[in-house]
């Protein structure tokens, strides 16, 4: 049995209502997440990289190819597989707590335990004190950091994040970049994270795979062997992750589109 | 002092109790009405209508007395009450639940769809000569103009309100492990919430509005009844204390349950949509 996330020839074809024509979304994906691991996958815009994570949370169905999570196949979205949104996607009507303890709840975990745990995960993502609060009475970076903390609570396999930091301001960014480090350095989930930001990946990951224009394939696949805990104080004039950046961005840019 | 303030609204002590009055529930609702009581009070002063046919809002304050005083006004109070929460309760009760179907079900809405136009656009009062001779003049007449009117508005915002769920809120509960009853009602009737009051808010309206034009025909009791057999009596002031009993009685509605709900629930949630 494979531990992890094995992807195996994937590939997803939309048909478009409107050219009435095939598009190939992603081709012929393959790659490997080992659990523990935290892997970036960068594409330019429109590299069926959101497609791809659709596909792995269960959201859509590919065209073709298989996805094996520890050794079970994928069918549909389950638990084992937490997704944090670009939108939050946080539930209005409940407050931080019941946000975060909802997994719980859907698995059937009593109220004092869910409570407990969840408190614990909201203190995890430093929002001590906004147990009672209601989503709109937060910030944008306090709303994605209750999304991160309702799927850690969860305890999945594996995270899948999407684009999660792209709809905040850019120091607030650069603080929950910081502290999704801290919180994959403490706790070692499996992560999955999507964005267009090349200094963002290499931040982040321990390896970053670059998708190609569409359709989306693996152009590379490169190791990012920076010394943790990192921080942007110590890497933004860091020789090794300038190169690394620069060296992304080349392949992105060259891209064949 | 500043030279802008004219003189006379320094903030003495009497300023400020006059302010305090003002900011009281009581005045902010009854205020805006004393404008309009005066000018009805002054037009039927001023003797330009014979005083039977144009009574004055002492007459209908008397009226008011006379006929709580008899029990007959309680009586048709608690009649129409009663016929419109039955109504609502059964429109509710179904108008709910079908709207959440073809909101969310495809097939459904492809069914459904065109029967529901069609039969809302028999209007509810279309439906009387036929009930009259099913029911006769019964409570399940009334009943069924009633769940009619409330009906439509409600389908028709509930399964608007679960078509604008955003998919990713969805998507969230799917991957948190809920299952598709859980995601029903743990998303989408509460996202669906807001849209829902709406309906409720026009359906009660539009229900109110036809239990007084089906009393006024189907004519057993109940405030409908009482202002068209007033006719007969000649009495205008009945008719008047009629018009004026409808519109307390829906305000009483709409700030005494459906403002309460709504600022429990979407104003707490931040849901409510803002306007400009």
């Amino acid at each position: 049995m494979t531990d992890g996330l094995v992807i195996r020839d994937l590939s997803k074809t939309y048909f478009d209502l409107y050219s009435g024509q095939h598009v190939a979304a992603v081709e012929d994906v393959s790659l490997e997440i080992h659990n523990g691991e935290f892997v970036s996958i960068l594409g330019p815009s429109g590299c069926g990289k959101t497609t791809l994570l659709n596909i792995i949370a269960g959201f859509i169905a590919p065209t073709r190819g298989e996805i094996l999570l520890n050794g079970r196949r994928i069918q549909g979205p389950g638990p084992d597989r937490g997704v944090v949104f670009q939108t939050f996607a946080l539930f209005p009507w409940k407050t931080v707590l019941d946000n975060v303890g909802f997994g719980l709840k859907m698995r059937g975990v009593p109220k004092p335990e869910r409570d407990r745990i969840a408190r614990e995960y909201i203190a995890l993502v430093g929002l001590e004190g906004f147990e009672d609060r209601y989503p709109h009475e937060l910030s944008g970076g306090m709303q994605q950091r209750v999304g991160v903390a309702r799927v850690l609570a969860n305890n999945p396999e594996l995270l899948l994040m999407d684009e999660p930091f792209a709809s905040v301001d850019a120091q607030t960014r650069m603080t929950l970049q910081e502290e999704l480090t801290r919180i994959w350095e403490d706790r070692r989930p499996t992560i999955l994270f999507i964005t267009h930001d090349v200094e963002e990946a290499v931040f982040l990951a321990n390896r970053v795979i670059v998708l190609s224009a569409r359709p989306g394939r693996v152009r590379e696949t490169i190791d990012v062997a920076l010394p943790r805990p990192r921080s942007w104080h110590r890497l933004v004039e860091d020789a090794a992750f300038k190169g690394l950046v620069a060296r992304v961005l080349s392949l992105v840019r060259t891209s064949p589109s | 002092m500043s030279a802008a303030v004219p003189a006379g609204t320094a903030p003495t002590a009497i300023g400020r109790v006059a302010r305090w009055v003002a900011a009281t529930p009581a005045v902010r609702t009854l205020g805006p009405f004393v404008p309009i009581v005066a000018a009805w009070w002054i037009v039927v002063e001023m003797g330009v209508f014979p005083r039977a046919f144009f009574p004055g809002p002492l007459e209908v304050v008397w009226s008011f007395g006379d006929l709580t005083y008899k029990g007959i006004l309680p009586a048709y109070l608690q009649d129409s009450v009663t016929r419109l929460v039955v109504g609502a309760g059964v429109g509710i009760a179904i108008g709910v639940p079908f709207g959440l179907l073809v909101g969310l079900h495809a097939a459904s809405y492809r069914f459904f769809w065109p029967v529901v136009i069609f039969f809302q656009a028999i209007g509810d009062i279309a439906w009387l000569p036929i009930l009259l001779i099913w029911f006769g003049f019964t409570l399940t007449t009334m009943t069924f103009v009633i769940v009619y009117t409330v009906i439509f508005p409600v389908i028709f915002n509930t399964a608007l309100g679960v078509r604008m769920i955003p998919a990713d809120m969805l998507r969230a509960a799917l991957s948190l492990g809920a299952r598709p009853a859980r995601v029903l009602w743990e998303v989408m009737i509460p996202g669906a919430l807001p849209n829902i009051i709406t309906g409720l808010r026009n359906g009660l309206g539009y229900g109110w509005r036809a239990l007084i034009a089906a009393e006024i025909i189907v004519g057993t009791s109940g405030i409908g009844f009482m202002m068209f057999d007033a006719r007969r009596a000649g009495s205008v002031v009945e008719m008047i204390l009629g018009m004026i009993v409808l519109g307390i009685l829906w305000y009483v509605v709409d700030a005494g349950l459906l403002g309460p709900v709504e600022r429990a629930t979407i104003e707490r949630w931040g849901l409510t949509r803002r306007e400009g």
